[in-house]
């Protein structure tokens, strides 16, 4: 989009600095994104004025669009995300509610909307008997992909120099937060102490991957396995298991090994595992192979790329 | 895996943010960054969120001339509107898988307390 970015300002080009702050500052309150959170063409109005007051504020790069030198897109910004983009995100740190309590009758959630308004409001300004929750505490831990998938306890060192002990539930996926009740800060007049928050990240596995509770596996085999089939070992996150390749297998198949996959809480069926065949060719082609390979050739026309020549030209 | 951002990958993505302003937002709790325990470098992790709200920080205080005081107060507002959004957009969907004649008589009643 390129206006001119006088226009964008509503001013024209006698303008004095002073008048394109004062212009550009209104024009901010009444498009900023982030103030205006319900209005769909905010951002692109803001991206315009931000743009045209870059280019203006400077009496340097102003002389030189007024003298057409530079043209009014100037330096494109990059992509940005506003917060306005996170603010209802179901995670969001900075809504400090903890969800309705209870449910059931609406009334009461909205009772409870109330509440929890005027509770904000009193502890603010509440004089004698003054009693609030400590602070929440919030940490990042980057977990093992095993420890995640299977469960398991970390030991983390808090930077007050105190070690904690985390339990991993069985699982746990990335972005998920775990919340230690009382780990926080202390609490004040007798308050209750505020929780630890901590938001883990799952680190990558060089073998395993996961989608939800299947994990993936890109499994090698030899050109002989897929040929004529085999019974071969293959890892999954409880350890190597065997697995049949069925004759005639070819690289991309998947095959699925039931309950293989992350197990869920509450004793619910667990995931699978899906293994992605690959053939792999042998590391040294001898002479007996490519003689055979030669022969072969001469009585097997196949082009398993026909179809796919075909339905690149449609 | 989740991409958080260092203090100095904030420190260099937004221009015009100094360090002493950024540890003044952290202080204040206006940005509530994560703190590293997995034993790497000590320091404040950024998630797209908080720095998503430091930028938004950075454009109040520059573009509007909001000092430290005024910016609180824009900040709990605007974090009071969008609580409340959560809450109507929540009652939105409870009120959208009822019956027609529910939702009739829960409009009707919006439009009646409105005067």
């Amino acid at each position: 989009m390129t206006t001119d970015p006088y226009e964008a300002l509503g001013l024209t080009k006698s303008a004095t600095q002073d008048e394109i702050k004062k212009a550009y500052r209104k024009l901010v309150r009444t498009s900023h994104p982030d103030l205006h959170p319900d209005d769909a063409g905010a951002e692109a109005r803001f991206k315009a004025i931000a743009a045209a007051h870059d280019l203006l504020k400077d009496p340097e790069t102003r002389a030189r669009f007024d003298a057409g030198e530079i043209d009014a897109s100037g330096a494109e910004r990059p992509q940005r995300q506003y917060y306005r983009d996170f603010a209802e995100d179901a995670g969001n740190p900075y809504q400090q509610r903890r969800g309705f309590e209870g449910r059931g009758d609406p009334a009461d959630i909205f009772a409870e909307i109330l509440r929890q308004r005027t509770q904000q409001g009193r502890d603010d300004f509440g004089g004698g008997g003054f009693a609030a929750p400590g602070p929440d505490f919030r940490y990042a831990l980057e977990v093992p992909f095993l420890d995640a998938a299977r469960g398991g306890e970390m030991r983390i060192t808090l930077p007050d120099g105190a070690s904690l002990a985390v339990r991993i539930p069985q699982g746990a996926h990335d972005g998920q937060t775990l919340r230690l009740r009382g780990k926080g800060g202390p609490g004040f007049g007798g308050g209750p102490s505020g929780d630890a928050l901590i938001s883990l990240s799952v680190r990558p596995h060089p073998v395993f991957r996961r989608d939800g509770n299947d994990i993936l596996v890109t499994l090698p085999i030899t050109i002989d396995e897929a040929v004529l089939g085999a019974k071969v070992t293959a890892p999954t996150i409880t350890g190597p298991v065997n697995l049949t390749i069925p004759a005639g297998a070819t690289s991309g198949r998947v095959l699925r090994l039931r309950g293989r996959g992350v197990a869920r809480s509450g004793g619910k069926t667990a995931g699978d595992q899906l293994v992605e065949l690959k053939i792999v060719a042998p590391p040294v082609i001898d002479d007996a192979l490519r003689d055979f390979l030669t022969e072969w050739r001469k009585t097997h026309a196949d082009d398993p790329r026909a179809d796919l020549l075909n339905e690149a030209l449609s | 895996m989740t991409r958080h951002l260092t203090e100095d990958e904030v420190l260099a993505a937004i221009p015009g943010l100094t360090r002493t302003r950024l540890v003044a937002f952290i202080e204040t709790e206006m940005v509530l960054p994560l703190r590293r325990v997995d034993g790497g470098a000590p320091g404040h992790l950024f998630r797209q969120v908080d720095f998503a709200r430091v930028q938004l920080l950075c454009d109040l205080s520059d573009d509007l001339d909001l000092d430290e005081p005024a910016l609180g107060v824009v900040l709990a507002l605007l974090d009071q509107l969008h609580a409340t959004r959560q809450d109507l957009l929540a009652v939105t969907r409870a009120v959208q898988v009822e019956s027609p004649e529910v939702r009739a008589r829960i409009g009707a009643a919006i439009i009646g307390s409105r005067g």
